[in-house]
Parts: structure tokens; C-alpha cells; sequence
């Protein structure tokens, strides 16, 4: 019961469409339940732009119709809110690297729309008290994550962050 | 909130008709809420007209394709039902799994 951060600094992620297969470690990241019965919410996602020239990016959050398998750290790191966080014994598998890639959703895998131009631009999106997208498991639909690029302009450098919670 | 001060703001070409006028030039700062029967999130539309959805069952604002789903079948099935449906489902394979081994 204890929120983390799930941050990239600075990548460049690479757009993919809805139900193919996201790129490793040019993402903002995969969220997966650590258990069948687990239960994850989100409530944070942040978006800093760090092109030097214009680059609209349109990045996508939402549910996989494809769910990773062994889920690394890759370009992210992951780290509790709270420093007296006590680890859990399943954790939510976090990360940009995977073996087997995951696929965004075409009907799930759009439930924010964070398009932004890279160069200067800056998108937040807070959930309000109970607002937080609800995940149960590490099956698709419900219980697998991601932030990454769909296809369309010309995504740029960028950095960003998840707030998630293990229930 | 999108903030393109610091930034030329999206071209016009890759606008979204449906976003807000201006949504990817300068500040938005907007309100969203969860839809109570998908995870959906919604931006609120500040010069929105037309009524929102909303299920007086479960006392929650809904996105338009699920009022449209609650207008056709009356059926009202809040997101945290169906995640709880789903936590029972995970617990009881995973009892299954205990007792066949």
C-alpha cells in the first residue's frame, strides 16, 4: 500500500500502432501486476519535453491487448514515494525492457491522449481522489500497462513519470 | 494540464477536433473525471452543451459510449465491480491451483 514512481529521464520513444508490438526501453514504461489478484492504480502520469526543435509526439496510456513477459527496469528506474516503504513480496513487474513485447490495446489502449510537442511542451495528468485507472492482475485489458508512442508526428526527446500504487 | 509556453504548441494538422479550441497551443488546465463503467478517462469539455453521462445507479459521471451502452440495456456495471469480479476469479484459480497441486 505505497505509491512509486515509475521515471524515465530521457528517451526518444519510437511510435507504434495499436496491437503491435511495443519497442523496448524507447517507452515510458510497462506496469503489470505482481499476482492473478493483485490490485494497481494509477494516478499520475508527467510528460517533460526536451527536443531542441519541434517534435509533436502523441503519446497514448492505457491497457495492452498483449502483455509483456519478464519485465526489466531497462531506461527506467523505480523507486517508492515514501522511503519507509516496505517492499512487497509480489511487486508490480515495472519497467521499459521485456522479453516478449506488449501490444497497446486498440479499444483499452487509449485512456489518456497525451499529445504534446516535445520541443518546451509539458503534460500532466493527476487523478483526482478515486479518479485513479484501476488495474487488477497481469492479464491483458485489466492488468497490463503501458505509456508509449502511437504513430504520427515526429516524437522527440522527452522525459516522464508514472505514480502508481500497489494495493 | 498541456503546457506549450515554453514551446510552438502542436501544428494545426495535428490538432485534435475534439480537444478544446487550442488545447495544444499555450496553458489548458482542465478538469478530467474516470468513467464509473470503463476506465476511460474524460476531459471535461468547458464548452460542452449537451448533458453528460451519468448513471444514477452507481452515482458516477460515465463516458459517452457508455451512457449510450447504459441508454440501450439499463444495466449498470460500475469498473470496480468488474476488477472485483476479476480479483474473485484470480482467487479462486489460484485456490484451485493449491488444492490440485
Amino acid at each position: 500500500m505505497a505509491k512509486r514512481s515509475l521515471a524515465c529521464r530521457t528517451y526518444t520513444p519510437t511510435a507504434v500502432a495499436d496491437t503491435a508490438a511495443i519497442t523496448a526501453d524507447v517507452n515510458g514504461g510497462i506496469i503489470q501486476g505482481g499476482a492473478a489478484t493483485q490490485r494497481n492504480k494509477i494516478s499520475e502520469i508527467m510528460l517533460g519535453g526536451q527536443a531542441g526543435a519541434s517534435a509533436p509526439t502523441i503519446m497514448v496510456a492505457g491497457m495492452n491487448s498483449t502483455a509483456a513477459t519478464s519485465i526489466v527496469l531497462g531506461i527506467a528506474e523505480d523507486a517508492p514515494l515514501d522511503s519507509a516503504t516496505a517492499a512487497l513480496a509480489a511487486p508490480a513487474a515495472v519497467g521499459t525492457g521485456f522479453t516478449i513485447a506488449p501490444q497497446r490495446s486498440a479499444t483499452l489502449g487509449h485512456i489518456l491522449q497525451l499529445s504534446f510537442n516535445a520541443f518546451g511542451g509539458i503534460v500532466r495528468w493527476l487523478a483526482a481522489p478515486g479518479e485513479e485507472i484501476g488495474m487488477v492482475g497481469l492479464a491483458v485489458d485489466t492488468g497490463s500497462f503501458s505509456l508509449s508512442a502511437f504513430t504520427g508526428g515526429t516524437p522527440g526527446l522527452m522525459s516522464s513519470h508514472i505514480i502508481y500504487e500497489s494495493l | 494540464m498541456i503546457d506549450h509556453r515554453a514551446s510552438p504548441g502542436l501544428p494545426d494538422e495535428a490538432m485534435n477536433p475534439n480537444l478544446p479550441y487550442r488545447a495544444g497551443k499555450g496553458l489548458l488546465e482542465t478538469s478530467t473525471y474516470t468513467c464509473g463503467h470503463c476506465p476511460q478517462i474524460v476531459m471535461m469539455n468547458p464548452l460542452r452543451t449537451r448533458e453528460r453521462g451519468y448513471c444514477r445507479k452507481c452515482d458516477h459521471y460515465i463516458c459517452d459510449r457508455c451512457s449510450g451502452i447504459l441508454a440501450a440495456t439499463r444495466e449498470c456495471k460500475p469498473y470496480k465491480q468488474v476488477l472485483d469480479e476479476l480479483q474473485e476469479a484470480g482467487l479462486k484459480l489460484e485456490k484451485e491451483i493449491d488444492r490440485n497441486g
